[in-house]
């Protein structure tokens, strides 16, 4: 879909049903930077955002953000933190009732206290209008289901993809890589046997153990809970996928019980191990540290299980705005510029394929195509799942993945070796004991 | 020739187990990317580099970071020192009602950890409009700093004679005179002691500091190197190797010079 | 200096100088601690989550972490750990003390170089560990492998027991200059007239090292254990760094555990009941230590 004139978007959806939501509409024909949502006379914005992955991306949203400044004359200062870190000062500032206007989080951090958050619809609306429309993973990390709205507005997901060694899968016997899980068990067999054997960490590793653990569970059918939030993770689905998760750990180099999201990452570059999951991260660092080896760095979407669909994890990041925000409207009005087109191609663009947008339009970016190794990455978000699927995303499904009940019963059955069946019934156990309590 | 080896082999074997990890941030600080990934000996460096050094001291606000954690550890060192002084004195000097509460009650001081205090501490600090002010972190540390120090003080200015004190009241000194004329300067070697103690906990601080400090000017060493180093799941080893051992630099200054009198301030509080 | 207005003699008094003289402490104290402490003990006994207050619901957060097996886990772990650590500082700080105490060449910067580990932050020692504990990377694992003593790389952090191990060791790296630098001292206030009275009776080593200067290291051993101990149980940033709590929640502390739940969780009633539970033992501790001090 190629994109309309924005004026002319302003313009169709000012005159839709959205309008009662928006405020300060501009005169029809006004100059295009005129903004949506007016911000309070003497607003400054506050955001607290992750530390960039990548060093344009910061140098391209400071640039963004001064063109936001110079068109509205609202100053915004903004603090980076590494994403690990941003957990106590989110759950500080809603604790609290101070702090920055605006936080870019993770994954279910709005759905842990939603009921501090400013609604996000009209700014929902106004984008997804304009770009095409959010992925449905958007929502079900930003529409809260308890208070039936909004409560973030969704920016995409570091995309997960599977790393491999192509030199490494053709010698295993593989002239492209499998596109089902059956034949990833037989390569990954080969690997293990040539001396290149994969790695997927099993330890409490935020992001790549939940990454492929989730991927697998999902891959089977296997599922956390259902719609109403009851659980359904003891099931011969699940167990299938612990199964199937025992029998490839089995080519899995040593010691992935103890890795932390940096290890595979040493371990890839290294040329330890020839098949991991993992960001785009993975990939570029290839081309900065080991140039060498680079040509034959590869990614591919991880391919299906007996679901007959891609089931993806991802790291999902979205900006909400505090109720004690004394400019939400001026925060409403940034999020919207920095998300909107001239902003957000140069950003996406300058990311990498290092974060993958919730707003579909800019998968038409030609950064996606640009090498077939990013492309993996642009439909990270298309094919994904949520944590928690299939139940309300909320605070239980945030605290079963910090308590990372999903990996440690894929490492149960991996490591500790316990049966596939104790090991669902002991993550019921937990996850009946976290979701009575949220 | 004995002797030598009962005091050098166990004391190499000490010294190889408690360096261990400074040498290898020294080899990580130095070595590229590429050799720390895949090397045939990772005890050595083939192609040194001193781009990760240069790099953290231009490209990140590095030297910010150690000029604010300097400050907060200067300063909150004084303060505690200062505080745990007079109030070792008045506990064991002035042995007023209530003294051997006060003592128990500053022991406990410890027990609930930063890692859960810090939510209502947080509270209180932004309630007093301190929030993001860099030296609102010196009078938090002292809150685990003068309990320690307290202790240690009390130990000390224990072992000191009445006598003294005695004497100078024949004299006429009054007790704040006898707190700052005839005690503080024999107190030295504790309160040095005290200093190194405190200087130590605050330059290792991490919880607060990353909590309460928001601007990229406030950032300590440890918040800062972790917050800009480490991109993800990308670690910048080389960086964060370099900045661990300069920023252990001054510690270890502030030690050998001082360590006589920190081990004479413990011993002189721990005599019978 | 004979006479003194009345009003200074008034603020001379032990009484009054004395309260005066803590009031600073006491206003820290008090205000960032004490308050901070109590509020936190409220939170156990509410059902606060974050950002909303809840209601009171006395013990019952309480009474939900002792069932639960994560926290009993939890609850051996933090005790093990502090134990095995302790007695590791104490055993291994004692003899590094007893070789700094003599006159060698060298050992005045052996003693700075010895106080590195404790000196240097932890999250930071932590990511150099991570190196020297890594299943592809360890240089220990690769001495050991050159030296043939073993086949391949020691999967230190890979198992349960291999991890809580690990950082137990770590901490004892990190705590070892302490108690080191501490016994010196301690030592160093022992006369050397009663190891040469004992020498003259015929003793040996052994013999003087139990009859002497054990018990006379009594007293300092008591005040290091004791505050070390209140420190390794509140243990929160090495383990985070190194293990994240696992695998499998094998290294869950108290202090992990309670983050994890008040924290990422929002779970901050039971967060807060998990970071109290130790409490009693930590007075306990606390009155001993107090009442050992002062009978002397």
């Amino acid at each position: 879909m190629t994109h309309p004139d924005r004026r002319r978007f302003l313009q169709l959806s000012a005159a839709g049903a959205g309008a009662a939501a928006m405020t300060g509409l501009p005169a029809l024909g006004a100059a295009a930077e005129s903004p949506v949502f007016k911000p309070e006379p003497g607003a400054k914005i506050e955001l607290l955002r992750w530390t960039a992955f990548v060093p344009s991306d910061q140098t391209i949203w400071d640039e963004n953000t001064k063109k936001f400044t110079a068109a509205t004359g609202v100053p915004v200062t903004i603090q980076s933190l590494s994403w690990n870190d941003m957990g106590p000062k989110a759950a500080l500032a809603a604790q609290v009732g101070s702090g920055p206007d605006i936080i870019m989080g993770w994954n279910d951090d709005p759905f842990v206290y939603p009921e501090k958050l400013v609604d996000m619809t009209d700014v929902v609306d106004n984008l997804g209008r304009a770009h095409g429309g959010w992925y449905d993973n958007a929502r079900s990390y930003c529409y809260d289901q308890d208070v039936k709205r909004w409560v973030s507005l969704p920016v995409g997901c570091t995309g997960n993809a599977l790393n491999y060694r192509k030199s490494w899968v053709k010698e295993a016997g593989f002239n492209e890589f499998p596109k089902d899980l059956d034949g990833m068990l037989k390569l990954a067999r080969g690997l293990k046997k040539n001396g290149h054997p994969p790695g997927f960490a099993l330890g409490h590793a935020v992001g790549d153990a939940n990454s492929w653990t989730h991927w697998i569970l999902w891959a089977f059918g296997g599922k956390q809970a259902n719609p109403d939030n009851s659980i359904a993770i003891n099931s011969s689905e699940t167990v299938n996928a612990l199964d199937y998760a025992r029998a490839l750990s089995e080519t899995f180099i040593d010691g992935v019980a103890g890795w932390d999201d940096s290890s595979n990452n040493k371990a890839f570059a290294g040329g330890k191990i020839g098949l991991t999951m993992n960001g785009i991260s993975i990939w570029y660092n290839g081309k900065k540290d080991t140039p060498d080896i680079f040509p034959d760095f590869a990614n591919v979407t991880p391919p299906m299980g007996p679901v007959k669909t891609h089931t993806i994890s991802n790291n999902f990041t979205s900006a909400f705005i505090f109720k004690y925000s004394k400019y939400p409207n001026a925060s409403k009005e940034y999020l919207r510029f920095m998300l909107d087109k001239p902003q957000a191609d140069r950003w996406v663009t300058e990311m990498k394929g290092y974060v993958t947008p919730a707003l579909k339009a800019y998968a038409e970016l030609p950064i996606w195509t640009s090498d077939p190794n990013i492309t993996p990455y642009r439909d990270a978000l298309a094919s994904a799942k949520y944590d928690g699927f299939n139940g309300k995303p909320g605070k239980a499904a945030a605290q079963a993945l910090d308590e990372f009940v999903i990996v440690d019963m894929f490492a149960d059955v991996c490591v500790n070796k316990m049966s596939a069946k104790d090991a669902a019934k002991k993550a019921e156990a937990k996850l009946q004991t976290i979701y009575k309590r949220a | 020739m004995r002797r030598n080896l009962r005091i050098y082999v166990p004391l190499v074997a000490f010294l190889a187990f408690l360096l261990l990890p400074f040498w290898w941030m020294l080899l990580t600080a130095f070595k590229s990317n590429r050799e720390l990934l895949n090397t045939p000996n990772p005890f050595w460096i083939f192609h040194p580099t001193f781009a990760h050094v240069t790099d953290l001291l231009t490209q990140t606000a590095f030297p910010q970071w150690f000029a604010n954690t300097l400050f907060v550890s200067v300063a909150s060192t004084v303060l505690s020192v200062f505080v745990s002084y007079i109030t070792a004195y008045a506990i064991i000097r002035l042995r007023f009602p209530g003294s051997e509460i006060v003592s128990t009650a500053i022991f406990l001081a410890y027990i609930v950890p930063p890692a859960i205090l810090f939510i209502p501490v947080a509270s209180i600090i932004i309630q007093l409009h301190w929030f993001d002010k860099l030296w609102a972190l010196v009078p938090v540390y002292a809150t685990f700093l003068v309990p320690f120090c307290t202790w240690l003080l009390i130990g000390f200015l224990k072992n000191i004679p009445r006598e003294l004190e005695e004497a100078a009241r024949v004299d006429g000194a009054s007790n704040l005179t006898i707190l700052w004329r005839i005690i503080f300067p024999i107190a030295v070697p504790g309160l040095i002691s005290a200093a190194i103690f405190s200087f130590t906990l605050s330059w290792n601080e991490y919880l607060y500091a990353l909590v309460f400090m928001t601007s990229s000017s406030n950032k300590t060493v440890s918040v800062g190197m972790t917050s800009e180093l480490i991109r993800g799941d990308v670690f910048q080893w080389g960086q964060l190797m370099a900045g661990a051992l300069i920023g252990v630099l001054p510690a270890v200054l502030v030690y050998f010079f001082f360590v006589e009198y920190y081990v004479a301030g413990l011993s002189g509080s721990v005599k019978e | 200096m004979t006479s003194r207005s009345p009003l200074l003699a008034r603020l001379d008094s032990p009484r009054v100088l004395g309260y005066l003289l803590i009031t600073p402490a006491a206003i820290i104290l008090l205000g960032l601690l004490a308050y901070p402490l109590l509020l936190g003990i409220w939170l156990s006994l509410t059902s606060a989550t974050i950002g909303n207050p809840g209601a009171f619901v006395g013990l019952q957060n309480y009474a939900t972490i002792f069932a639960d097996p994560t926290f009993r886990g939890a609850a051996f772990f933090s005790v093990f750990y502090t134990v095995c650590a302790e007695v590791g500082k104490l055993v291994l700080g004692l003899a590094l003390a007893l070789l700094l105490n003599q006159r060698f060449g060298g050992y005045r910067i052996s003693r700075a170089l010895m106080l590195l580990p404790w000196v240097a932050p932890t999250v930071l020692s932590a990511l150099a560990w991570l190196w020297l504990l890594d299943p592809q990377y360890s240089a220990l694992s690769w001495v050991l492998v050159q030296l043939h003593l073993i086949h391949g790389n020691v999967d230190f952090l890979g198992s349960g027991w291999g991890a809580r191990f690990s950082v137990i060791v770590v901490n004892i790296w990190r705590g070892l200059p302490y108690f080191a630098i501490g016994y010196l001292a301690g030592l160093q206030s022992i006369s050397k007239d009663l190891y040469e009275a004992a020498a003259i009776d015929g003793a040996n080593a052994w013999q003087a090292f139990r009859r002497i200067t054990w018990p006379l290291l009594l007293p300092i051993t008591t005040i290091l254990v004791a505050f070390s101990s209140i420190f390794t149980l509140t243990d929160f940033q090495l383990i985070w760094t190194i293990t994240h709590g696992g695998p499998t929640d094998a290294t869950q502390v108290f202090t992990t555990l309670a983050y994890q739940r008040a924290i990422s969780g929002g779970q901050l009633g039971e967060g807060a009941a998990i970071a109290v539970s130790p409490i009693v033992f930590m007075v306990v501790l606390a009155v001993f230590v107090v009442r050992s001090v002062r009978e002397k």
